[in-house]
């Protein structure tokens, strides 16, 4: 089954065509009016921010929910809920809401929504928003359109969480109208361009336009419906046929095909995800560094890049991604493979790789096998089935597996917890104070330029180190009908539809 | 699999003997018929190392998405420039071994159960065919998906799963044969003066048990190959680069647009070794049994 | 005869407590962690282990076994771990589209097996015999997830005719409702005809040599009267029996066909379940599966020990 492997794919799918922001094309006037019909590449579980931990999720939520901040399409933070910002101070964040606003039952949005919203996800039982908001102590209503954000720490990665499920607000009478259906149900929560009809769970989810959105003049759609197709390739099927005018990802082996269609859209700008494989430090044989930068320095990302992903991505020298302010492309560790200096580092060992049964997977995991053999290295692919596969890595049981990750806004989140000591995704159990220092101090500055310096100095160790070994960065793509109008890619792989119009 | 057999072993009449295989050739030429296609798949397993014009797992990105009929590719390559003819030779390979040793894992276990429960009779019985009873009612698709995904992926565990999915309806013929050759009075007889089980279960019940057996067996190589795909298919199975039948239609799926060859042939090939074994279990069956062609 | 339904009733009890020990060591000794497939992208330690205590998997084996057992007997399946949905409204949500889908597909393969199954057995013997058996063991060896994605991409997505997976409800759009349902129905139903066809074709010929018949024939009643009245009419009732086996064998049948579909009914959820490792779930459609199993059998066994006076009840 590719279902979770789905993910994967698509940001194996990966390109940098351009790399430039793109903005929404638009051909004439917008019209008001007609439906658009979206592909998940999985079902969701809920529709509630607060509980939900689904990519999927997320892609509905943005439609549906606004968030106190969102970004641009070159990932810069800009007013969303919250009109301005006041972060001199580092442990009271002041900001001032917009006014007028109303959610979709009629109740106004307000400071003290957003207390209530905020004290929601830190309390909640089955919140998994805990974690995002663990640096808030405490939210402060100065009045109906001004609040303060009383920190715990000084944390400057807070307003990019507040762009995502933290940072969504919903309407607290509707939640409690909802009751124990809520999260299958959210009927009048958001404030958002589109409000919640109804979901049949595997089949459709139905949002309607919001006569009474904030932005005047929005959204053009009449409504939008999602389906969930768990097979890429279902996905491009869907769209032939027409059943679906909008996908996120499909095959990489198709978008050639897709390109060439004047019937389809293709476009695509980088993603803020990174994609290779973790190794474990604490244990044979990948304790020992030099198997770690063997192993890296025989990598062939190229031929990766080329082979598996039909050359759309770019290759990757460290977890930041070029659609990142921290990007720093001036020092490539591991570039081009050197079979010859991967023998002089270490060789002649054997080690286990784990990854899931989806073909794209196997076909890269057979590449590097083959490559990692021109080094002396024996590689064995351990094919596992998806849930087993994620608890091994999780709990350390592995030599490498083969994880990517979607990626965050914040150079933080795509770092901190992946290779800080103790860190939550830090499988590999790599620990380097230097290391913790760096990004805990990117964590707490709010000094862009210090918080870059930070980030350079810990990629540069960690991709030294080797715990992780990157190949490719990811893209994130419109595949459409040629009748979606002013449709805007963002890196953050979500599909924003309140401008987008169909012809 | 399972239903039509239960019904019909309460139908299956005694011989003394097994049929002789050549009687059977002779007689009756759809079993000859039958046994030469499948016979010749045996044959096209065995050889296909010798046969197959290219290496099957040779990996040449240049050729790759060749059309049928193209030269020094009959049927083609696949999108990895593999070619196809090759694949499809050595899928047999991996298909006709995996459903043997899957119906093995049936015969011998339910063959085992089978007889202790027949033979013990009592309490035995009713326990072990109890045991029997609760693996017929799982979802046979079902149960096999959970024990490869409990065991891991991979053909080694498709095959286990198969075979236990496969073990009541053995259980259930053996048993049954087992309980109408108790009965007769030449088995009374000889129990009563003293002969050991083993020696009664080794000369007397198991020359019955080939005919059905062998029967069953043929219609079992069937389902289990179609069941083999299946999980190949839902990704369970065989994984990439084996040349499996209902792996390369899994992968060959995606590229339907661009070339449907790359599913439709392994799917040819299923499909006529799965008829092969339906069709030669079939003919025995009428041959064996002729009151049951009614 | 009511001694004999007692009894088998009686049976049937040890057997579905062996398909709840079954079902539950098997789903739970596998390995995978149903926190971590809930958790997603927001794993961390803390989170884990407050699922495992919300969920009551931190618990020994046969304490989550006796707990689940003592919710069975107030006919409560418990609550799927992935959605919290309880488990019977999650089946109850996919059942209709998957009986639906059944149906349909022996609906199909009935309109295949019944005429060939007449020809075969009032041709018996000739080639048109042999070529109606050729065509129905056929069906049964092409593999039924082939026959889907070979229908998928030329009636669907090269010819358009018919839509790309989905389902819409009878009751919302019946047109629509069938739309959809025809390729997975033809897909799954094609293997089913051959075991009807070969049901159809004996019970013909058995009684087609009935002395009933041969009096009617003698009587002067042209043979299309004799074979479409009277014949089929007795044929048929022992080929309901094998039907009954085939509805009751629904859900493990509808697997495959669901997920290339991707038909919105419990055999995929099954399978997904499975993959989610979300154990009330599977543990609840196994039951169901079962349960439909042994009743489908027991009525069928019945019926056809009351059709054939050779079969006693001991």
């Amino acid at each position: 089954m590719r279902r979770m492997a789905v993910a994967f794919v698509g940001l194996l799918a990966l390109a940098a065509c351009g790399g430039s922001s793109q903005s929404g094309s638009q051909n004439g006037t917008p019209k008001h009016g007609g439906t658009a019909t979206i592909a998940l590449e999985s079902e969701l579980r809920t529709l509630d921010p607060m509980d939900s931990s689904l990519l999927v999720e997320r892609e509905v939520f943005y439609n549906i929910y606004d968030s106190l901040f969102t970004i641009d399409s070159s990932l810069a933070i800009k007013p969303g809920l919250v009109k301005s910002w006041d972060t001199s101070d580092p442990m009271n964040y002041k900001f001032t809401l917009q006014t007028g606003v109303k959610y979709q039952d009629g109740t106004p949005f307000n400071a003290q929504s957003v207390k209530d919203n905020i004290e929601r996800y830190q309390t909640g039982a089955t919140s998994r928003r805990k974690s995002d908001l663990s640096s808030v102590a405490s939210v402060e209503v100065v009045d109906d359109s001004h609040v303060t954000f009383h920190l715990k720490k000084a944390n400057a990665t807070l307003l990019a969480t507040l762009v995502d499920r933290a940072g969504m607000m919903l309407s607290m009478a509707a939640v409690k109208q909802g009751g124990p259906n809520f999260s299958l149900s959210p009927v009048g929560a958001g404030s958002g361009p589109f409000q919640f009809v109804e979901w049949k769970r595997n089949d459709h989810l139905t949002l309607k336009k919001n006569p009474a959105y904030w932005k005047s003049g929005f959204p053009y759609l009449d409504g939008i419906t999602y389906r969930a197709i768990p097979d890429v390739n279902a996905i491009l099927s869907a769209l032939k046929t027409g059943d679906i005018d909008i996908a996120r990802v499909i095959a990489a082996k198709d978008v050639a095909s897709v390109k060439a269609d004047g019937s389809f859209i293709y476009k695509d700008t980088p993603a803020i995800g990174f994609n290779g494989f973790e190794l474990n430090t604490g244990a044979p044989p990948f304790n020992d560094p030099a198997k770690r930068q063997a192993v890296a320095e025989a990598l062939d990302k190229y031929q990766i890049l080329k082979n598996i992903n039909f050359n759309i991505g770019v290759v990757a020298y460290g977890p930041i991604p070029p659609s990142s302010w921290a990007y720093d492309s001036s020092e490539k560790i591991y570039d081009h493979a050197d079979a010859s200096k991967a023998k002089s580092t270490a060789t002649g060992f054997t080690f286990t790789f784990k990854t899931t049964s989806d073909p794209v997977n196997q076909q890269a995991a057979a590449l590097i096998q083959s490559q990692l053999a021109a080094a002396g290295i024996t590689m064995t692919i351990q094919t596992e089935e998806f849930a087993t596969y994620e608890q091994e890595c999780a709990n350390h049981q592995f030599q490498a597996c083969n994880v990517n990750w979607s990626g965050r806004i914040d150079p933080d989140g795509n770092m901190y917890a992946w290779w800080h000591t103790g860190g939550d995704f830090n499988d590999s159990l790599y620990s380097n104070s230097q290391v913790d220092g760096w990004l805990e101090d990117a964590r707490t500055t709010t000094d862009q330029g210090k918080r870059k310096q930070d980030y350079d100095s810990a990629q540069k160790q960690i991709v030294q180190d080797a715990p992780y070994v990157f190949t490719t960065f990811g893209v994130s793509a419109q595949i459409s009908s040629n009748k979606i109008q002013n449709f805007t890619l963002y890196p953050d792989l979500m599909i924003r539809m309140t401008e987008v119009w169909k012809s | 699999m399972s239903t039509t057999s239960a019904l019909l072993t309460t139908e299956e009449p005694i011989r003394r003997t097994p049929i002789g295989v050549l009687v059977l050739l002779r007689g009756y030429p759809r079993v000859t018929a039958a046994g030469g296609l499948v016979a010749l798949l045996f044959l096209i397993a065995l050889l296909a190392p010798l046969i197959s014009p290219h290496d099957p797992l040779a990996v040449n990105a240049d050729d790759s998405y060749l059309r049928p009929f193209s030269p020094g590719h009959w049927l083609g390559t696949d999108e990895l420039g593999r070619d196809l003819l090759s694949r499809v030779l050595w899928g047999a390979r991996v298909s006709l071994p995996v459903a043997f040793v899957a119906v093995g894992v049936g015969v011998v276990g339910g063959g085992i159960i089978g007889l202790a429960s027949g033979y013990a009779g009592g309490f035995t019985d009713l326990l072990l065919m109890r045991v029997v009873d609760a693996l017929l009612a799982f979802p046979g698709l079902i149960l096999a998906i959970a024990i490869v995904a409990a065991l891991g992926p991979g053909l080694r565990n498709a095959m286990i799963a198969i075979g236990i999915v496969a073990i009541p309806v053995y259980a259930r013929l053996v048993r049954a044969i087992t309980l109408q050759l108790k009965q007769l009075e030449f088995v009374t007889a000889t129990r009563s003066l003293g002969a050991s089980p083993a020696r009664l279960i080794l000369r007397h019940i198991i020359p019955n048990l080939l005919n059905p057996v062998i029967v069953q067996v043929s219609l079992s190589a069937g389902f289990a190959i179609l069941a083999e795909a299946t999980l190949s298919f839902l990704g369970l199975g065989a994984q990439v680069p084996t040349p499996d039948w209902g792996q390369m239609i899994n992968t060959g799926a995606a590229f339907l647009a661009n070339d449907p060859w790359l599913a439709i042939i392994p799917g040819i090939a299923i499909s006529i070794t799965v008829y092969s074994f339906n069709f030669l279990g079939d003919s025995l069956r009428d041959a064996l049994d002729p009151r049951l062609r009614g | 005869m009511t001694t004999y339904v007692l009894r088998r009733l009686l049976l049937m009890l040890p057997v579905a407590f062996l398909v709840t020990v079954g079902v539950f060591m098997l789903i739970h000794l596998t390995p995978g962690d149903p926190a971590l497939i809930l958790l997603g992208e927001d794993r961390s330690p803390q989170a884990i282990a407050q699922i495992h205590q919300q969920l009551g998997l931190d618990k020994p084996l046969y304490v989550q076994y006796v707990i689940w057992i003592g919710r069975l007997g107030h006919g409560d399946l418990g609550r799927s771990i992935t959605t919290n949905q309880p488990v019977a409204t999650a089946i109850g949500e996919r059942l209709p589209a998957t009986i639906e889908l059944g149906l349909v597909a022996l609906l199909w393969s009935l309109a295949v097996a019944i005429p060939l199954g007449t020809i075969a057995a009032v041709r018996r013997g000739s080639l048109a015999d042999q070529v109606a058996t050729g065509i129905t063991v056929g069906g049964v060896s092409i593999p039924n997830f082939f026959i889907g994605i070979v229908l998928i991409f030329v009636l669907s997505v090269s010819f358009r005719m018919f839509p790309f997976g989905g389902y819409v409800p009878f009751t919302q759009d019946p047109l629509e409702n069938l739309r959809h349902v025809v390729l997975p129905a033809i897909a799954l139903g094609t293997a089913g005809a051959a075991i009807n066809m070969r049901f159809t074709r004996s019970s013909m010929i058995e009684v087609l040599n009935h002395d009933f018949i041969r009096t009617a024939r003698a009587k002067g009643a042209s043979w299309k009267r004799v074979v479409f009245i009277h014949a089929l009419k007795n044929a048929l009732i022992p080929v309901v029996t094998i039907v009954g086996l085939q509805i009751g064998g629904i859900i493990e049948g509808a697997v495959v066909t669901e997920t290339v579909f991707t038909w919105p009914g419990v055999g995929r959820l099954a399978v997904e379940s499975i993959f989610d490792r979300d154990y009330t779930v599977v543990q609840g459609i196994v039951l169901l599966a079962a349960f439909s199993y042994m009743v489908a059998n027991l009525m069928v066994d019945l019926v056809y020990g009351w059709l054939d006076p050779r079969i006693s009840y001991s």
